[in-house]
């Protein structure tokens, strides 16, 4: 049986492979003696016949992004950004105003 | 279209892994150059991995992993940290760190610890995050400023980013008619202001309302909200398109189109994107339109004397 891991790098890497028909790539996939779970999830296209023959758990608490999204970097237990005044300066620029007054 | 995968491809590939001898990512040819490391004090490098296995890794996002003396991975998918372990003997994942009720702000700060000892070890270090290492991501570029701040070389390299996979599975160009991001819980906190004349895209809608401790869904009387924030800015039967990247090269994007109130019903993780085409037609600027027909007048007066 051909390393499930280098496989998927091939498939990934091969532009003929990445969006071939499923029923396509299960037939390269039998060539190449890909495993059960690789050829399943190939036929699907959903990885989790693969993630369960290699004993690996979707890690499902993963949020989209590694980031707390809420903008405050120093209040560790209340993320919620801090109010910033900000006021937007509508006068015109030093280059504005001379093309203005020119 | 057998033919492309059982001529010259199908025929390659079998080859390929009839030959284990075969180093399969380095088919390209390069010259051999000696690298150059200052090996009298850690380094820190941070990169991404991309969003599809194999697909994505840019070479020189894989020479800093191969060359690292430790490479700590932050990946949504254990397979690709199986790819990764494939590049480098130490790899160590970050994501045992999340768990249930922990604030994610408490877990990104020791992400940030655990790099910067190995840094200050005297280590070569490389962080590598799903995507792009700085979108969206706080680690990397804390521990980067911390790590200059310490006087260590550091940087970023960037990847192919779920933004970026995104655009090209929905076919649309942000420059177009303009694109927002934000993270969703943003538009529940904060006042902002949403251009309907260009696409929205939220992120993290599955966790939308989220605040602080470290919840991995939050319900659909949380999305009711946004999508009642939303509804200030759109009609309820605007359409939403909800997204997901591939991040294995055997799956494909998946795309759902729904309607603005049918969203806070959706089943939703945190790995969906959501994602609001314009809802308005781009009304032109007359004033500055003519003031920059005045401009081009005053240029051609000029030329012309």
């Amino acid at each position: 049986m051909t390393d499930t891991i280098e496989l998927l790098e091939a498939i990934g890497s091969d532009a003929s492979l990445r969006y071939a028909p499923a029923d396509e790539l299960k037939g390269v996939l039998e060539q190449a003696k890909a495993s059960v779970g690789l050829s399943m999830a190939a036929e699907s296209g959903d990885g989790a016949p693969l993630r369960y023959e290699l004993g690996l758990q979707r890690i499902s608490e993963t949020p989209q992004m590694n980031a707390p999204g809420h903008g405050d970097e120093e209040e560790e237990e209340a993320d919620v950004p801090l109010p910033e005044p900000f006021k937007p300066d509508r006068s015109p620029t030093l280059p504005a105003k001379q093309a203005l007054s020119s | 279209m057998h033919r492309a995968i059982g001529g010259a491809a199908g025929v390659w590939f079998i080859e390929r892994w009839c030959r284990p001898d075969l180093p399969y990512h380095r088919a390209m040819p390069s010259a051999n150059l000696p690298s150059l490391h200052d090996t009298r004090r850690g380094s820190l490098s941070c990169v991404g991995l991309g969003m599809t296995l194999g697909s994505h890794l840019t070479p020189l996002a894989r020479s800093h992993i191969e060359q690292a003396d430790v490479v700590f991975a932050a990946l949504s998918d254990p397979i690709a940290e199986e790819w990764l372990k494939r590049m480098h003997p130490d790899v160590r994942s970050l994501q045992p760190h999340y768990a249930e009720g922990k604030p994610r702000m408490k877990t990104y700060r020791e992400w940030v610890a655990r790099m910067m000892a190995d840094l200050r070890a005297g280590k070569r270090v490389c962080g590598v995050f799903y995507g792009h290492p700085g979108i969206f991501a706080w680690s990397p570029h804390k521990v980067i400023e911390q790590a200059r701040a310490e006087g260590y070389e550091a940087h970023m390299e960037p990847g192919i980013s779920a933004e970026d996979c995104l655009y090209a599975d929905l076919g649309f160009d942000p420059g177009r008619y303009g694109c927002q991001h934000f993270e969703a819980s943003q538009l529940l906190y904060c006042e902002r202001r949403i251009d309907t004349a260009g696409y929205l895209v939220l992120w993290q809608v599955g966790v939308v309302g989220n605040r602080s401790v470290g919840r991995f869904e939050t319900g659909p009387a949380y999305r009711a909200l946004l999508v009642e924030r939303l509804e200030q800015d759109y009609p309820p039967g605007h359409e939403v398109i909800v997204y997901r990247g591939a991040t294995l090269p055997i799956e494909r994007a998946r795309i759902q189109r729904i309607t603005l109130r049918e969203l806070a019903g959706a089943p939703l993780t945190a790995e969906e994107t959501v994602v609001l085409p314009p809802a308005v037609t781009l009304q032109p600027n007359r004033a500055m339109l003519d003031r920059l027909q005045a401009l081009d007048l005053r240029g051609q007066e000029a030329t012309a004397a």
